[in-house]
């Protein structure tokens, strides 16, 4: 079976690829300027306190053997203890993660699915008044800077016109009172979750659409487009039907391609809305000196960067049957 | 195209597109810089471009009329805040009264430094691995792209985040080449594609059996068929290295003794002045948006001179 093997031989990479970046992390934060009891042992500490502490955390070790058991911990989930919050980071990470995944999961296929309709269009009308405006609008959407945007929306939408909350996730006094309904607390969430949503749409969905343009004039050059045409098939199917779906197949990359992009992108948008996430958590511990934390949530988004480009690169020969591996 | 009409016998020419006249080049560039404009979106990129360089030129000036428009150490002896727009200062002034026009004509020419200087070395680095990888094939191949692989995977702005944390404030030239080096791998991946399918024209087995050496295969053949390419991909690298410079200083890891657009919009949203001070919030975004925007435009002009398979047809009436 090619596609097992081909599977297998993906994945047993991607884990090589995890293993270093694991490896030259552990040894830069090892690097790093002070060594790391200087960095954790308070000044008011007797010498006695400090040796307990450093041998308690394993750093009187040497480097190789605080290498295995840091591998070691790391397979049984162990991730080693956030210094500002004083919990397990694997604990942290996991109330953090199912908000990342929300705001992010749904920026990017709402933005997916514009872009190819939009791109759609904009192929089909080539060199019309509207493809001119469409490219031109989606340049400049996706080179728009997302803090900026972020802010502005806030300014905008939240303080001007009132619309949305300013940032959060949740209104506390609402999930204080205790009697609200789960479809209140739904609806909460989605008004806070509206204006990053928004700011991440508008950064994204430019790329998107001009992927799918540039497929999709590609696609109408082929030789079963002309046939189509031949057959006397109306338009809109020939677009709908035969060009479009051959056409989105590289936005589907592209998606897996500006993963990398999009993460920066999510973390800056939970950071200026205060987006309770991954992403701000690790821009928060970076802040905070605290290295177990900001280690945890990027080894976390890096696995899921190695595992989205596996995913996509299964969908994609799901989708196109042309692809065989093998 | 058509090789066999045009050399007699002893009217040899070596075959390669490589190095050809000073003239051919000049040619060529003023041929592609037409072809750059004709494109009204390589059009719209080229004026933003020289706009944004007349401010990073104009700089210099505003720190000579006056020390109180120097953009990181002036302060109005008469404004002790934020204030609007006015004659003595044409977009106000920030939280301690400082001008901020003189501030984003700074922040100008340190996004010029940022981007171009990042964007080179990226491309460099690209360029070399993509093509010793490509022509040197086998294990050299598959050690070089899998560690543009593992480079890939990280999102640079995050990287560069956890390196300034732990290696305390960085300097801007530090993170120019932090960026560079955590954005090479999508510059060799092309050009080393790129080798490959140069690899076994004529010209390279010419050259081989010519007696030249891989160094100079590589560097006299080789390189210049990948230059147009990557001197496409390096307009792309300035946005993205101008990109992560602002966010950089915006979320509060910049260099603190450079003026930059992400730093100022950092002080805009760390100082609290957002709601009231729309004059100070606006200008720095859209300059870091329209300059990433120009560089951008310009590369997707650029892509279509380059490769002509890609270039549009006239639109006829």
């Amino acid at each position: 079976m090619p596609m097992g093997r081909y599977l297998l031989g993906r994945v047993a990479e991607s884990v090589l690829v995890f293993f270093v970046i694991l490896t030259v992390f552990f040894f830069l934060f090892r690097l790093a300027p002070g060594d790391p009891v200087s960095r954790l042992v308070d000044p008011g500490m007797t010498p006695e306190e400090a040796a307990l502490l450093t041998a308690q955390l394993g750093l009187d070790q040497p480097a190789g053997k605080q290498y295995l058991i840091f591998i070691a911990n790391f397979f049984r989930g162990h991730f080693g203890v956030s210094f500002h919050y004083g919990r397990p980071v694997a604990e942290i990470i996991a109330r953090r993660l199912p908000n990342t995944i929300l705001l992010f999961t749904s920026a990017v296929l709402i933005s997916a699915l514009a872009g190819i309709r939009l791109g759609k269009i904009a192929a089909w009308r080539k060199g019309g008044r509207l493809d001119t405006w469409m490219t031109i609008g989606a340049l400049v959407c996706h080179t728009l800077f997302l803090p900026w945007v972020a802010l502005l929306l806030i300014w905008l939408l939240s303080f001007q016109v009132g619309w949305f909350p300013i940032t959060g996730m949740i209104s506390p006094e609402l999930w204080i009172v205790g009697d609200v309904t789960w479809l209140e607390k739904g609806l909460d969430i989605l008004h806070h979750l509206a204006l990053p949503l928004m700011t991440l749409f508008l950064i994204h969905f430019g790329s998107y659409l001009l992927i799918m343009r540039g497929s999709m004039l590609e696609t109408l050059n082929e030789d079963y487009i002309f046939t189509a045409r031949a057959k006397g098939l109306p338009e809109r199917v020939i677009r709908e039907r035969h060009a479009a779906p051959n056409a989105a197949l590289p936005v589907v990359t592209g998606v897996a391609l500006s993963l990398a992009f999009s993460i920066n992108g999510g973390a800056l948008t939970e950071t200026v809305f205060s987006w309770p996430g991954i992403g701000r958590e690790l821009v928060f511990a970076v802040s905070n000196n605290d290295y177990p934390l900001a280690m945890g949530c990027f080894l976390l988004i890096s696995a899921v960067v190695l595992a989205a480009n596996i995913v996509v690169d299964l969908l994609y020969a799901l989708l196109d049957p042309r692809i065989r591996y093998g | 195209m058509n090789d066999a009409e045009c050399q007699g016998p002893g009217a040899y020419q070596e075959p390669s597109p490589a190095a050809p006249a000073p003239s051919f080049w000049r040619a060529t560039w003023r041929n592609n810089f037409r072809q750059l404009v004709a494109n009204p979106v390589g059009r719209i990129g080229v004026v933003l471009l020289a706009l944004f360089a007349l401010m990073a030129a104009a700089s210099f000036l505003p720190p000579l009329i006056h020390p109180m428009y120097h953009p990181m150490t002036g302060v109005d002896p008469l404004i002790a805040h934020s204030t609007g727009p006015s004659w003595r200062h044409w977009l106000g002034t920030d939280f301690i009264g400082r001008d901020i026009f003189s501030q984003l004509l700074a922040g100008s020419r340190v996004a010029f430094m940022v981007g171009v200087s990042a964007a080179l070395v990226s491309i460099l680095v690209g360029t070399a691995v993509g093509m010793v990888a490509g022509y040197g094939g086998r294990i050299v191949d598959s050690l070089l792209m899998r560690l543009a692989d593992i480079v890939m995977v990280m999102p640079t702005l995050l990287v560069v985040l956890i390196l300034a944390s732990l290696f305390g404030r960085l300097d801007i030239w530090t993170i120019v080449l932090l960026i560079a080096l955590f954005r090479w791998p999508g510059v060799a991946r092309v050009i080393r594609s790129r080798t490959l399918s140069l690899k076994h024209r004529p010209f390279i087995d010419a050259a081989r059996i010519a007696g030249a050496s891989h160094g100079r295969i590589i560097l006299r053949h080789i390189l210049p068929n990948v230059m147009p390419l990557a001197l496409l991909y390096m307009t792309f690298r300035v946005t993205s290295a101008i990109i992560i410079e602002a966010a950089l200083a915006f979320l509060g890891f910049g260099d603190p003794a450079t003026v930059s657009w992400g730093m100022m919009l950092q002080w805009v949203w760390k100082t609290g002045h957002m709601f009231q001070a729309p004059y100070w919030l606006l200008p720095p975004g859209l300059c870091i948006s329209l300059l990433t925007l120009s560089f951008y435009m310009i590369g997707r002009a650029l892509e279509d001179v380059i490769d002509p398979r890609l270039r549009r047809e006239e639109p006829d009436a």
